[in-house]
């Protein structure tokens, strides 16, 4: 989470402004930050060329130990390959071939690196994706429970909970809940299956194949939105804190609203900007997947891949991985400075 | 969410017991992907497995010794007097799961692409060594044409592939060939399965039975292959009955299974060793000249072969190994028989660190005043690096272990892990002392043998052992046709690498299997009688496998596994108990914990 949120130092606006002026200031707003993350997009793709280069090891005697056993089998693979060529020439057709679409082809799976990456990519959005709403609706709920009644028992039960299983390490809680839940235990039988997206013998695209991955998907899911709990409980609880001692609260109770209204259309809704942008950016990092959940319930999604394009190191696979998972955080950046500046016209200046 | 999910719960809870009723899946858990279904390009092992379901290949080999048989392709063969031409006579009336004949030809054609260069040669070249061309003059006759003697031959472990679908694959087009079923259609071939389900990478290969295979008929009806990277989540599912059988588990969940009912769990002898290797004088390739800082007196054999007498090869298998494999001694496991050679009586390592001490002594690697040993010129040995590599918890075990004798008899030592990659530069640079690694050895020992000539330094050789008698064996053994004699030298080459030392061999390998046996029986070791399961050369466990209740005595198999009582899978082993009950406790004593702290601040302020 090191990219930065939406400029908060930005100076107010010349207020009042005519509604054509907003707009055309807007559109300039929003120009000049589109033209900052393809900026963005391009030094990304430099980087992710020369940072896997340095990265120590050789593909053709990572992938051809004990198989290419003969000087003349591994110059062929290197010559096959194009890992022969000065680095520079390799660069120069690294960038030719992502402008024209090609991302290359991968070193450990003799394939097309955009066909990988679009049979992975599903996966991860289902895991990581649902996982992320579930935490970010289920946290946020949490946050503004306990903030409302704060060292009431909800509160320190939902604070304590949700940091305990923060701290928790993601691949034992899900080894636990295989353990539990997919073997079975005692009394209890094992409902869920204990890995992998779907059933071999049902077609994903059927209506059956659907749920029988919902159903794949409940313990994976189930791990990583604990673990991913506290990051939205915790922030909300702390926004919405911050908000509690306002004077406009004082004046909304003086009205005669309801609690729950005083909480819900007053408070909620001014505490909820620092969230948003959290929630904004975690939607980023849901490309970059989760390893160690989806090493321990087999799912074949981009954080596995990427472990093992590393261990090549596959050089084509993991510059279109990089690309993909800087182009989503880039990408939810830029959604959250112009929903950020949509909403608050300070920011635009 | 809960809403759509029952009728989920309910269709896949139904959905697989009655597919059960109709046709036997037997399912792997598979610890990798394959990384192509293309024969010209996969390297990783499970890629040679979904190959050999596919095709068929030319020769067959023996479980008991490895030797080249006549259950494949070939019925038998001949070589020439000068070993230059090989003529094989090839089984008549095998057919594609097109319905097309496989004839000669297409042997012949398989080979002539490996032979014409490209990427088929970067995976295969090595076995064709010396073949100039493969022909076939008639349907049932394949010809290979040698410029000098291979002694490897016949051996020719290469999947034959259908002339009639790849001659439409360019050599161009070889690169991105998938081989993988197309528009629902299996993929071509005349093995005992065919692909009928998934794609390089993927998580799940579905191959489904070939009713007609010239060699009859699989007894069960599916092979299914399903990815499992994690070790425990494996063992669960195959205690949970999701899958039948699972590879390369470790020694201790093999000890767990062991117990369980209805699962046979084992440590399969497979042909491959661990070793200590030392930098024996890394030089540059180009000029000829020493290069890296390996320490002076790892160049001396008398030194590194004295320290084959300082390591407890027991221990190590006990403690680093958990008892799962053999000592080690030679780069040529014993399940090779003929071509193995072991040290005899006296000679045989054995932990006797006095011994080494005294061979030390007289080489002139005497202890000076301080108790360490130096140089025959009174030098320092320095501190002798050991490094391990990160990937493997059993090498870092070993090398801590090698320190503490090293250091009793004098010599300082210390162990550093690297990670892969690194650690094979660090080599290449000759920028070290002394690691622990491992090899995998092929049926034929030409490959393994080659690591240790000067050809290799540069190349895969990892010791920089470079020795002329050794070099000129190698080159002798390679064009041997006699297989006796060849097998003459190649033990005299092992025993050369035993009294040179470059590496102390420490363990024979095993790989961990367990399986439902409830449910399966009649698996065949390979090699016999203790060896793995599955992953083998060749495919004879998938032809022999049927359900259990319908085992009998596997037609006379002796050496087929037996089906064994089932067992309802139950409770949960004591470790996971534990886990679940220190989670539980973790989470309410730390709710309870931070619940307090709240409440302690809270009272403090109010």
């Amino acid at each position: 989470m090191a990219l930065t949120a939406p400029d908060p130092t930005a100076v107010a606006a010349v207020a009042g402004g005519e509604d054509r002026r907003r707009r055309s200031g807007y559109a300039r707003y929003a120009g000049a930050k589109i033209a900052g993350s393809l900026g963005s997009l391009a030094f990304m793709l430099v980087v992710g060329f020369f940072l896997f280069r340095v990265l120590p090891g050789d593909p053709a005697r990572t992938m051809g130990r004990g198989r290419l056993s003969s000087p003349e089998q591994l110059e062929e693979f290197n010559k096959l390959y194009g890992l022969n060529q000065p680095l520079g020439q390799q660069f120069v057709t690294f960038i030719k071939n992502t402008l024209q679409g090609d991302l290359g082809y991968s070193l450990l799976y003799h394939r097309d690196v955009s066909g990988i990456l679009a049979e992975r990519m599903w996966p991860t959005l289902l895991l990581v994706g649902s996982s992320t709403v579930l935490a970010a609706v289920i946290g946020v709920w949490m946050g503004i429970r306990a903030a409302w009644r704060k060292g009431g028992p909800f509160d320190r039960f939902s604070t304590g909970s949700s940091l305990t299983l923060y701290s928790m390490p993601e691949w034992w809680l899900g080894l636990v809940l295989i353990a539990v839940f997919a073997v079975g235990m005692g009394p209890l039988p094992g409902l869920f299956p204990t890995g992998s997206l779907h059933s071999p013998d049902v077609d994903p695209s059927s209506l059956e194949g659907v749920l029988d991955t919902l159903w794949h998907l409940v313990l994976p899911v189930v791990t990583l939105t604990l673990a991913y709990l506290a990051d939205f409980a915790l922030i909300m609880r702390g926004s919405l804190l911050d908000e509690i001692g306002s004077d406009y609260l004082t004046t909304a109770k003086a009205k005669g609203l309801r609690d729950v209204d005083v909480r819900n259309r007053h408070a909620v809704p001014n505490a909820l900007l620092p969230t948003a942008t959290v929630v904004a950016l975690s939607f980023g990092f849901i490309v970059g997947g989760a390893i160690t959940v989806e090493t321990i319930f087999s799912i074949p999604g981009l954080g596995l891949l990427t472990y093992e394009a590393l261990q090549v190191p596959d050089y084509w696979l993991l510059q279109g991985v990089y690309l993909v998972s800087s182009a989503g955080v880039i990408f939810a950046n830029l959604l959250a400075n112009l929903a950020y500046a949509w909403l608050d016209p300070r920011v635009r200046t | 969410m809960v809403g759509c999910l029952a009728p989920g719960l309910a269709l896949a809870v139904g959905g697989p017991a009655n597919a059960a009723d109709e046709k036997v899946t037997f399912t792997v858990a598979l610890r990798n992907e394959v990384d192509s279904f293309n024969p010209f390009l996969g390297i990783l092992v499970p890629s040679f497995e979904a190959w050999a379901l596919t095709y068929d290949y030319m020769i067959g080999y023996d479980n008991a010794d490895m030797e080249p048989t006549k259950t494949g392709l070939a019925t038998d063969w001949e070589p020439s007097e000068d070993g230059l031409t090989w003529t094989f006579d090839i089984r008549d009336g095998v057919k594609w799961s097109d319905g097309e004949d496989l004839t000669a030809a297409d042997i012949a054609y398989t080979y002539s692409r490996i032979i014409d260069g490209g990427p088929e040669a970067s995976t295969w070249g090595s076995y064709l060594t010396e073949v100039e061309s493969a022909t076939a003059p008639d349907a049932q006759t394949v010809v290979l044409e040698l410029k000098k003697p291979n002694a490897s031959l016949p051996l020719l472990p290469i999947p034959i592939v259908p002339e009639h679908i790849w001659k439409n694959v360019s050599e161009k087009a070889v690169k991105t060939y998938t081989a993988e079923p197309k528009n629902g259609k299996p993929v071509v071939g005349s093995g005992p399965f065919r692909l009928v389900e998934g794609t390089a990478g993927g998580s799940t290969y579905r191959f489904e039975a070939n009713p007609d295979y010239w060699k009859g008929a699989p007894h069960i009806d599916e092979v299914v292959f399903r990815v499992y990277k994690a070790d425990d989540p494996a063992a669960q599912a195959l205690i949970k009955g999701e899958v039948d059988f699972v590879e390369n588990l470790p020694a201790v969940q093999i000890a767990a299974l062991k117990d369980k009912p209805g699962i046979t769990a084992l440590n399969g002898a497979s042909p491959g060793f661990e070793e200590i290797a030392f930098n024996t004088g890394a030089v540059d390739t180009e000029t000829g000249k020493p290069m890296g800082d390996g320490k002076p007196a790892l160049k001396d054999p008398a030194f590194r072969h004295a320290l084959g007498y300082a390591i407890d090869y027991d221990a190590i298998l006990d403690r680093v190994y958990q008892g799962a494999g053999e000592v080690g001694q030679t780069i040529i496991p014993p399940a090779y028989q003929d071509f193995h050679w072991a040290p005899s009586g006296d000679d045989a390592f054995s932990y006797d660190p006095e011994r080494a001490g005294q061979m030390l002594d007289d080489a002139g690697y005497t202890k000076g005043d301080d108790g360490l040993r130096t140089m025959p010129n009174g030098d320092p040995i320095g501190t002798i690096r050991l490094y391990a590599r990160s990937e493997s918890p059993t090498s870092l075990d070993t090398m801590n272990f090698f320190k503490e004798w090293l250091v009793d008899l004098g010599i300082k030592a210390e162990v550093k892990a690297y990670e892969d990659n690194n650690l094979t530069s660090i080599i290449l640079e000759g920028n070290y002392d002394a690691f622990a690694w491992g090899w995998f050895v092929e049926p034929d020992p030409g490959s393994m043998l080659s690591y240790m000539t000067c050809g290799q330094l540069g190349g895969w050789s990892d010791s920089w052992y470079c020795d002329k008698e050794y070099d000129a064996m190698y080159a002798q053994q390679a064009t041997e046709m006699d297989r006796e004699a060849r097998a003459e030298i190649v033990k005299k080459m092992q025993q050369k690498l035993y009294e040179d030392s470059p590496y102390l061999v420490t363990m024979y390998d095993v790989i961990g299997e367990a399986f439902r046996s409830d449910k399966f029986a009649c698996l065949q070791p390979q090699p016999e009688p203790d060896g793995v399961l599955i992953m083998q050369y060749g495919v004879s466990s998938y032809l022999s496998i049927r359900p259990a209740e319908d085992a009998g005595d596997c037609d006379g198999l002796t050496s087929g596994t037996e089906a064994t009582a089932g067992g309802s899978s139950e409770g949960l082993s004591t470790g996971a108990m534990i886990g679940i009950g220190v989670a539980a406790g973790v989470v309410v004593v730390g709710g309870a914990v931070v619940a307090m702290r709240r409440r302690r601040t809270v009272g403090d302020r109010e």
